[in-house]
């Protein structure tokens, strides 16, 4: 928590200082956009690791008269949750310092799924909103449907799979640095222990994050086990406390979340056993049981995404970040973790940079012994978004059927 | 030390308590909430009116207001039916997920038939369901005098781990077997889909048209009938009421049963109207049983009342989240939501009892 009021305080600082040059172009101390990669060819907006939309075309949704743009984000939960809203909220104030007054940047917290989304979207397009960030799976129906009403107001969605003209999806490969992550958990647990997981939904952007996860725990413990336990929310304090309390006192000698809340964190605490978290770095107020998280920048793209909407150059894709582009990375290391495992994480985050998903280089054998990935092939990006199965060494069974 | 004031029962109950109470309480509650506004740098003439503006001044606004209403209207009307025999019924939550399944059942199952059979089948499954959770806790409390407040809630999670099965966890009927990566619902047909009933600019959710016939005629069975005289026989004394011959046991059955029903009606308008999909997820972090109950207090449990506040709590929800922004953190909405709320109940006391100046008290009277 403290990191976070440390941030905070940059945050606001750094807003007062661009404030008060008149929104002169200075660039955060902390995160900085890849360079060149925004670089527009053309009429319509390119970055690294963005495909556009087939067929698709630009979407004039900056204000005609050159004054700045409106930029909303809807999120799921508290901006202060200590993960996910919380590290999407970071990036929208990025966006705010980075783009100083050529943008305004608001947000709607706590929306419930349901009817009250197309609500909160009426109300943002209302008040001049013309590009909204949504960032709950559980939003996309609405998104779509408010694309449709509003085919004038460019729309980015992270973490869902439609696109449309205007509607942009937007993620990464956190599959690698869950990997990265679970090379920590494995030297931390003894030999042939079993190492736990608190997960939220078997879908398969879950699964493959677990499935690099135990990848990463084998690196470093050939014959540990990994026990999934799935929470079916993804934020949920109380809930996702149990899980990790429930695969605590099960006897696992490590433990991950990939929830939104570091409540695992705080079940392992107790019991002092490392933990692996999930968006934020809480390795200050976790000190003793912290290994490492991986987690997300989403800044860069979206600073990207609006420059191109202000230059008239915006159009629909789908963008999947990854280590090379820094959108995935992991937080820094816990006292837990020795040098030598230091040194093995970045080598090993030395050849995913190289080649992303290099950790499911096969054979990659599945729960039931049958090989999904064939010696020495890597999977597609197909495989990888459609992963509904889980690697050998995971020992609970997926949930469905 | 004694306190200077006391309250005393009110013996008679002018009749400008009724309309002037609450106005009084709400001017409480813009006057507190003024000076927290003042506090935190805000003007608080333009949050108000921004508050008007986007609750319910506007036609979209107001249209958009009657959407979050509905599901307060029936889960409001679902607690008072309950609460006015002195049944504390906590389980309108589940109730509702109850009738969420129930209705996405009928939406399915029928999906060839015409559009009215398929709306009425699923308003006649959805109270089922809704009504059938209920009576659970209805049966165990009139056997076995079982604590009603904590099997209506204990249900609740019972009603949430099913749902939660049916989606997530099993290949359900109503799980949808092609739904690509996020387990979901299996999809209504448009046929399915209730009514978009309009009124000039206003569109009015065909559910919220169910909600105001179903507080008429709860309304009616209440005041107008011998069930309603001796539901409120059994709220002021049950023994009396086993006295006078009235079958209690019974009543407590069918008065959660149909409290259940206007819950499972909720669900069922949920599904119909809105989401088109049994939604495991969302309807869970709605919260419209808990908010129901707030509904039925402030509409101190009158049926038709709790209609209206329905729509001001529906406005004021819809009204919080134009609100929040950078500059307005949504914890400084809930503060203002919150006191409109607490005047409104607070105000409530008032129409009861009225404040009197403690004067001649005795030394030594216990009192």
């Amino acid at each position: 928590m403290k990191k976070m009021w440390k941030l905070a305080a940059i945050a606001a600082t750094a807003s007062l200082l661009v404030a008060a040059c008149g929104g002169s172009d200075s660039s955060s101390d902390t995160t900085t956009a890849p360079d060149g990669d925004s670089a527009v060819n053309g009429d319509a907006f390119t970055y690294t690791n963005f495909t556009p939309f087939e067929g698709g075309t630009v979407v004039n949704c900056a204000p005609a008269d050159g004054s700045a743009i409106k930029a909303a984000w809807v999120y799921v939960g508290p901006i202060n949750d200590g993960g996910w809203t919380q590290t999407h909220n970071v990036g929208r104030e990025f966006v705010q310092e980075t783009l100083g007054d050529k943008v305004i940047t608001t947000y709607k917290e706590n929306v419930p799924e349901g009817p009250q989304v197309e609500a909160v979207i009426d109300d943002l397009v209302k008040d001049g909103n013309t590009i909204i960030f949504g960032t709950s799976f559980g939003f996309q129906d609405a998104f779509l449907a408010a694309a449709e009403k509003y085919p004038e107001v460019c729309f980015e969605f992270a973490t869902g799979y439609t696109q449309k003209n205007n509607v942009s999806q937007f993620y990464g490969a956190s599959e690698d640095t869950k990997y990265l992550s679970g090379i920590a958990a494995g030297a931390e647990a003894p030999a042939g222990a079993t190492v736990g997981v608190v997960a939220p939904f078997a879908i398969p952007e879950v699964i493959r994050g677990i499935n690099g996860f135990t990848l990463g725990v084998q690196k470093t413990n050939p014959t540990a086990t990994v026990k999934v336990v799935w929470t079916n929310t993804w934020f949920d304090p109380a809930i996702e406390r149990k899980a990790a309390e429930s695969l605590i006192s099960s006897g696992v000698k490590a433990i991950a979340s990939f929830q939104d809340s570091p409540a695992t964190g705080e079940a392992a605490k107790v019991k002092g056993i490392g933990w692996v978290g999930y968006d934020s770095d809480q390795s200050v107020a976790f000190n003793d049981i912290w290994l490492t998280a991986s987690t997300y920048d989403w800044g860069p793209y979206e600073v990207a995404k609006i420059q191109a909407a202000i230059d008239g150059k915006w159009i629909s894709g789908d963008y999947y970040g990854n280590l090379s582009d820094k959108f995935v990375s992991i937080a820094n290391y816990g006292k837990k973790v020795t040098e030598a495992t230091k040194a093995l994480i970045a080598s090993e985050r030395e050849r995913l940079t190289a080649t992303p998903s290099a950790e499911f280089t096969g054979p990659i054998t599945a729960q039931d012994g049958t090989i999904k990935v064939a010696e020495g092939k890597l999977p597609t990006y197909g495989d990888l978004m459609g992963m509904n199965y889980q690697v050998k060494g995971i020992t609970t069974d997926l949930p469905q059927s | 030390m004694q306190s200077p004031l006391r309250l005393e029962r009110r013996l008679t109950q002018p009749k400008w308590l009724n309309w002037g109470v609450p106005l009084l309480s709400l001017l409480g509650a813009l006057i507190l909430g003024a000076v927290v506004l003042m506090a935190t740098g805000k003007n608080p003439i333009s949050v108000y009116m921004r508050i008007l503006e986007r609750g319910f001044a506007s036609t979209d606004a107001f249209s958009r207001t009657l959407i979050s209403a509905t599901p307060y209207a029936f889960t409001g009307l679902a607690a008072s039916v309950a609460f006015r025999m002195g049944l504390i019924n906590i389980g309108g939550e589940g109730q509702l997920y109850l009738g969420t399944i129930g209705a996405a059942f009928a939406g399915i199952a029928f999906a060839d038939q015409p559009t009215p059979i398929i709306i009425t089948a699923m308003i006649i499954c959805g109270m089922l369901f809704g009504g059938f959770w209920a009576a659970i806790v209805g049966v165990l409390k009139a056997k076995f005098s079982t604590n009603e407040i904590i099997t209506s809630l204990m249900l609740n999670y019972i009603a949430a781990i099913l749902l939660d099965y049916l989606i997530f966890n099993s290949t359900s009927y109503w799980r949808d077997p092609k739904s690509f990566g996020f387990p979901t619902g299996k999809r209504l047909v448009e046929a399915a889909y209730w009514y978009d009933m309009s009124f000039g600019p206003i569109k009015v959710p065909f559910g919220f048209l169910v909600a105001m016939i179903a507080a008429g005629i709860v309304w009616f069975l209440y005041n107008r009938t011998r069930f309603g005289y001796e539901v409120s026989v059994i709220a002021s004394s049950p023994s009396a009421a086993r006295y006078a011959g009235i079958r209690t046991r019974w009543k407590i059955i069918t008065v959660m049963s149909l409290s259940g029903a206007l819950a499972g009606l909720g669900g069922a308008s949920d599904v119909g109207d809105f989401r088109h999909v049994l939604d495991a997820k969302g309807v869970q972090i709605a919260g419209y049983g808990y908010t129901g109950i707030v509904v039925a207090a402030l509409a101190r449990l009158n049926p038709i009342s709790a209609i209206f506040v329905a729509v001001f709590l529906g406005g004021l929800s819809n009204a919080g989240y134009a609100l929040q922004g950078p500059d307005f953190p949504s914890g400084l909405v809930g503060t203002l939501q919150g006191l409109i709320l607490f005047t409104a109940v607070a105000g409530e006391i008032l129409t009861r009892y009225r404040i009197k100046r403690q004067t001649h008290v005795a030394e030594g009277v216990p009192s």
